[in-house]
């Protein structure tokens, strides 16, 4: 499903990834560890086609980063959710609004927009919060009503930048438990953290360790 | 439909949710929009009275002393046929002793014994011809018939007024072409930066999968319902401006304005094209 053929990218101080080589199949978990700097946002960047490679290329499904064209990036985005350490989400929308919006920008109709959203916020546990705003939840809140948008659209694949950086231990962990069991409906998730104690909470994820922009294992 | 209704409600509430930012944007467009408006109109009225003085221009035509009444009469007959006359004034030698009498206040007939003054005709000119090429052309055409003795017009009159229309004409039209850009750039820049204020909807809506329309558009409508608020507003200054001045102040300054409803349609158009193009500059830097 998303294949890394031998991708550089760096930018400023030498930073970024090199001679990456590896695939993630549909449906795997897969956790990218590394110290800060190793390189795990620039790889996710790169499947998100925020960046493009210098050299080799980047396959996501059929989109290609050395021949994708702008106008195509929304819809590769439509088929990849994203989730970040600072949530991203609109504070001057609520809850339903911020989940809403990914279905309107997929051109969505309001009936099944309605539908969808609120059956994505029952699964993430806020069925109960949909007409709060962003700051009026707890952190974990937040970042539920994140994974809700990034997997509303239903996309084959979820990353997440550092989602539990700004959570407590407690909160981090039912976090992880929500990404597994997504990740048992179907969805690849692809997660970078430098949280090792996340690891073995899901058995059978792949491993993939980066130091200074090169994978060093794969297990 | 969807899609539509969703981006036009989030033009609107784009409008509430930039508060300050958006209001300075309004702002700057009503003061651009009254700086044109007040800008055109003071130029119409100068164009105007310049027309005005233009319309004043009359050519005299002295006829020979010797010609018989015959002769005048076809002469005039001439004149009647020529299309470049808007009319024409017969003034005999005795009603030009009469208006000679009432200019100096003194009778020919006391200073000389006989009326020396020639028959004449004053001409007026249509507008079109009211100019020094066709002044003059026209002039001789009329030089050449033998009862005229001489065509007389103010010709130094007529240069110095085309000088000055040129003048005023490209200096209004240079000054509006600035102010025109000045305003858009201003609309444009206040308008980012009330983009700027709120860019994490733009780098969400990019992370969701929106495209690039779907991005701008609401900041697009933001920005026309913004340049289309400035203008309804600097319109009703305007408004108020010239109702204080043609009610209060005419006597004064002896000077009555008078715009019709179209001026006031035009000003929001402008104001809510300023708004469309300055958010879709605006927005693409934010896009690219």
């Amino acid at each position: 499903m998303i294949s890394f053929i031998n991708v550089k990218c760096t930018f400023h101080k030498n930073a970024g990834v090199k001679n990456l080589n590896f695939s993630i199949d549909d449906g795997e978990f897969v956790f990218l560890t590394g110290p800060s700097g190793a390189g795990k946002s620039t790889l996710l960047r790169l499947i998100y086609m925020d960046l493009f490679p210098e050299k080799g290329k980047v396959l996501v499904r059929d989109f290609d980063s050395a021949s994708i064209k702008d106008r195509e990036i929304p819809f590769l985005r439509r088929k990849v959710g994203m989730i970040f350490q600072d949530y991203q989400l609109l504070k001057d929308r609520n809850v339903y609004q911020n989940v809403a919006l990914a279905l309107y920008a997929s051109h969505y109709r309001t009936r099944e927009i309605k539908s969808r959203v609120y059956s994505i916020l029952n699964q993430v546990g806020l069925g109960h919060r949909v007409h709060h705003k962003p700051l009026e939840l707890s952190g974990g809140e937040q970042q539920r009503v994140a994974i809700a948008r990034a997997l509303v659209k239903e996309p084959i694949v979820l990353l997440a930048d550092e989602p539990t950086g700004n959570l407590d231990p407690r909160v981090s962990l039912e976090l992880i438990n929500l990404l597994n069991k997504i990740n048992k409906k179907g969805t690849a998730v692809i997660v970078a953290t430098h949280n090792y104690s996340l690891i073995p909470r899901v058995p059978g994820a792949r491993l993939i360790q980066m130091n200074e922009g090169e994978v060093t294992s794969i297990t | 439909m969807t899609i539509l209704w969703f981006l036009f409600k989030e033009g609107f509430k784009g409008l509430i949710r930039s508060k300050y930012s958006g209001v300075f944007s309004i702002f700057i467009i009503t003061i651009s929009i009254m700086i044109l408006g007040f800008g055109y109109v003071a130029a119409r009225d100068t164009l105007f009275m310049v027309e005005n003085i233009r319309a004043q221009f009359d050519v005299d035509i002295f006829i020979k002393q010797t010609a018989s009444n015959e002769d005048i009469a076809s002469f005039e007959k001439k004149l009647t046929q020529m299309e470049e006359i808007e009319h024409l004034v017969y003034i005999s030698p005795e009603e030009a002793a009469v208006k000679f009498k009432n200019e100096f206040g003194e009778d020919i007939f006391d200073i000389l014994d006989y009326n020396p003054l020639p028959p004449s005709f004053t001409i007026r000119l249509k507008t079109i011809y009211r100019n020094l090429i066709s002044v003059e052309a026209i002039a001789n055409i009329i030089q050449s018939d033998p009862i005229v003795d001489e065509v007389k017009y103010r010709k130094n009159f007529l240069i110095i007024l085309e000088k000055y229309q040129r003048i005023i004409l490209f200096s209004v039209l240079g000054i509006f072409a600035v102010l025109t850009l000045i305003s858009i750039t201003l609309t444009s820049n206040s308008i980012k930066m009330t983009i700027f204020a709120r860019q994490d909807i733009i780098s969400t809506m990019k992370l969701i999968g929106a495209t690039n329309l779907f991005v701008k558009t609401p900041f697009v409508i933001e920005g026309t319902l913004e340049g289309g608020i400035g203008a309804l507003l600097a319109s009703l200054i305007i408004y108020g401006f010239f109702y204080v001045q043609n009610t209060y102040l005419q006597s004064f300054f002896d000077y009555r304005i008078v715009v019709s409803y179209r001026f006031y349609i035009g000003l929001f158009v402008l104001g809510t094209f300023m708004g469309l193009v300055g958010s879709k500059r605006a927005i693409k830097k934010f896009l690219d």
